[in-house]
């Protein structure tokens, strides 16, 4: 095999800081509300939004400043309301990813656990509450009056400002060209943008090519061709 | 060394200071307008060199800070944008600055800090929070016994801004209403009137309605020991009372009470031991002539799972309903809401969230709260297009996916072409308008390439979409009716 072996670290470990957060019109109001912090209406938040739109990055922002506990959804479930107890006794906020998993009793109890303590719950899912199809009626209620929030798919300038960020997490430079290219020919998504990004940094790698046009685009055309 | 630095990579810490005016005497406030005028004129002639689009995307953020011997500070967002600006538009900015003010030697540019935490309910003012509900503090010490693991803690203090003021009375709630405010005037309990039980749907007022009480009897006799703790609370108490074979802790938290009040009572239903627990509590209480006031989602005589001498206990006393809410009390609770946010809320945006949520008050003042904040966050005129835009998820079952035949065929329908002109070669301009504003729909609504949405059209080139959506842009800013069209397609297509 002519190709080089590479390790596929898949992707670098992203950065969550809130100064490496990119900002445009599609999650301004998300990080606007993670900023009023601890002043919601509620005590619970809804953050959501497609894959690869920022939602986790907005809830790591969230969580430093909170010191919140991050969860699953799903490691609610089989949770006693005295475990629940001892968890909401222990944080005063805590961050729920995937959070349309989380078994509804257990999610009620955690949210009112939480209200009684003056704590909070950043809840992070695809749709928000209000889609979900929530049996209980107290929860989906309690749901449904706490504010959500929707991070939008990235627009043209978001998208190239994912990209250079996916760039420069795994040090690699491309020029303004390059950019503009895959922004015009590239699915329009952030989840896209660290895929594209991950493979030109393969193809780059196995066949020593340097980040230009014309590996965007055959990297572009490899990829439609997998899907 | 006459170039702008980004000074501190990985060393975001040494340089977040930030000088303020505060306490700056007269002098130096003049001396901060000129500055600020100058950061005016140089980002005008950014704007000018380097388009709008770009000024909005890297500069769009960034604040002035402080000129000090010589230095110029400058505020970026993130440090992503700080290292952008230094790279590619260090040498302009510093041109600039020193075309408009020698002072300055060099231009640095920093990151802003992070936001102090604002102080809750800073920007809504709705009833005050309480203290328990708003700040970011450890728990409140437990109140009398403590019950060993998972023992949540009772609530002290009704919730501040649960009062018989802020309650908003009309048909559906008159009752309840009445019927609260007079058991919380009474010295002493009336056996006909003991217990209190308020029934009614999720979020309408059963909390509110025994916070209300709980506050009036604090006033008149702080001394009152009231007992206010929900259903589950008791049953989980309960639980861990027998898991803990610590009954008598459990049983010493009732017998000092004046008032017990149990939220969501059929919670007890099902749990037989719990239930006669609670059956024992209640008796006793009773017989001391205390007083108990009960809230759940039915009445006694529905209750599942439920033993009949409970059944005839819970209904023994006062028994009073919250309907359903009309259109006529929703508005007006969203009028008493409205009045108490600093932002003013226009009367036509109020009938339309009292027409469209209609499910609960608890619903309704979740979206009147979206609203406002969403106004405040985003500096937003509350209109009902926005309040529509906000409450998308509440009002809409789903967000659809749109697809490129469903935008082709909504816009050919709108500017009555035939279908086939999507992707026909004519270049006439009644054709190729409908055809541009498809491509900017399809480029909006769905995540297709433009490639692929050339594809769809007559197989164009992906400059074709880039020059379609271009024209529609700016179409959309001279022409008023091309604006319409859009959105109307826009939301035609989005239902």
């Amino acid at each position: 095999m002519a190709n080089q072996l590479i390790l596929d670290l898949a992707l670098p470990p992203p950065t969550y800081a809130r100064e490496d957060f990119v900002l445009a019109d599609g999650n301004r109001e998300a990080l606007a509300w993670i900023d009023r912090w601890p002043d919601w209406p509620a005590p619970a938040l809804s953050l959501n939004g497609p894959s690869g739109c920022g939602k986790t990055h907005l809830g790591r922002i969230w969580a430093v400043r909170s010191h919140a506990v991050v969860m699953e959804g799903s490691d609610l479930v089989g949770k006693s309301v005295a475990d629940l107890t001892d968890l909401a006794a222990a944080t005063p906020a805590i961050l729920v990813e995937e959070a349309q998993r989380a078994p509804e009793r257990g999610l009620f109890h955690l949210y009112n656990l939480m209200r009684e303590r003056g704590g909070f719950l950043l809840l992070i899912s695809p749709e928000p509450p209000a889609r979900w199809s929530i049996v209980l009626p107290d929860l989906a209620s309690r749901l449904r009056a706490a504010p959500a929030v929707s991070v939008s798919p990235p627009d043209d300038e978001l998208l190239g400002s994912i990209i250079l960020k996916q760039l420069a997490d795994r040090q690699l430079h491309a020029g303004a060209g390059v950019v503009q290219y895959l922004v015009s020919h590239m699915e329009r998504s952030a989840e896209a943008a660290r895929h594209v990004v991950a493979a030109l940094d393969r193809r780059a790698l196995t066949e020593r090519r340097e980040i230009d046009r014309r590996l965007a685009a055959d990297v572009l055309a490899d990829l439609a061709g997998a899907s | 060394m006459n170039k702008i630095q980004a000074p501190f990579k990985g060393d975001n810490n040494a340089t977040y200071e930030m000088n303020t005016v505060a306490g700056a005497d007269m002098e130096e406030m003049a001396g901060r307008k000129e500055l600020e005028a100058h950061w005016v004129r140089v980002c005008d002639r950014l704007r000018k060199e380097i388009g709008d689009k770009a000024f909005k995307t890297w500069f769009g953020e960034v604040e002035l800070g402080e000129l000090k011997a010589g230095k110029l500070r400058l505020y970026a967002p993130t440090r992503f944008v700080r290292d952008w600006v230094g790279r590619h538009y260090g040498d302009r900015v510093l041109a600039y600055w020193q075309s408009v003010n020698a002072e300055v030697k060099n231009v640095e540019v920093n990151l802003v800090p992070p936001p102090a935490p604002r102080r809750p309910n800073e920007i809504i003012a709705m009833p005050p929070v309480p203290s328990s509900q708003n700040s970011h503090q450890p728990p409140m010490p437990r109140m009398g016994p403590s019950i060993g693991r998972g023992a949540d803690e009772i609530s002290q203090t009704p919730e501040a801004r649960y009062t018989f003021n802020n309650f908003v009375v009309g048909k559906p709630n008159e009752f309840a209403y009445a019927a609260a405010r007079n058991i919380s005037e009474q010295d002493m309990p009336l056996p006909e009137r003991n217990p209190l039980y308020i029934f009614g749907g999720v979020g309408l007022g059963k909390t509110h309605l025994m916070h209300a009480i709980w506050h009036v009897i604090r006033e008149r006799d702080p001394k009152t020991r009231v007992l206010y703790l929900t259903a589950e609370s008791f049953v989980n108490r309960f639980i861990q009372a027998l898991r803990t074979k610590n009954t008598g802790q459990f049983k010493e938290l009732f017998r000092n009470v004046d008032v017990l009040m149990v939220d969501d009572v059929q919670f007890i239903c099902g749990k037989e031991a719990s239930q006669d627990e609670f059956f024992f509590t209640f008796n006793s209480l009773v017989e001391q002539n205390k007083q108990i006031i009960l809230s759940s989602e039915k009445p006694p005589s529905e209750l599942q799972d439920i033993e009949e001498r409970m059944r005839s206990r819970l209904g023994s006393g006062l028994v009073a309903d919250i309907h359903s809410s009309t259109y006529e009390l929703r508005l007006s609770i969203l009028q008493t809401k409205a009045e108490n946010a600093r932002v003013p809320v226009p009367v036509n945006v109020l009938e339309f969230l009292a027409h469209k949520i209609s499910t609960n008050i608890r619903e309704l003042e979740g979206a009147l709260n979206r609203v406002v904040a969403h106004g405040q966050l985003i500096g937003r005129e509350i209109t009902v297009e926005m309040a529509q835009d906000v409450l998308h998820d509440l009002l809409r079952q789903a967000d659809r996916k749109v697809t490129v035949d469903e935008i082709q065929q909504r816009v050919a329908a709108h500017y009555n072409i035939k279908l086939a002109e999507m992707s026909s070669p004519r270049r006439a301009r009644s054709v190729a308008r409908p055809r541009q504003v498809a491509m900017y729909l399809a480029k909006q609504l769905t995540t297709l390439s433009l490639p692929q949405i050339g594809k769809r059209f007559g197989n164009r080139d992906h400059t074709t979409v880039m020059h379609a959506v271009r024209k529609i842009e700016e179409l959309k800013v001279s022409d008023h009716s091309i604006a319409e069209d859009v959105e109307l397609l826009k939301r035609q297509l989005q239902g």
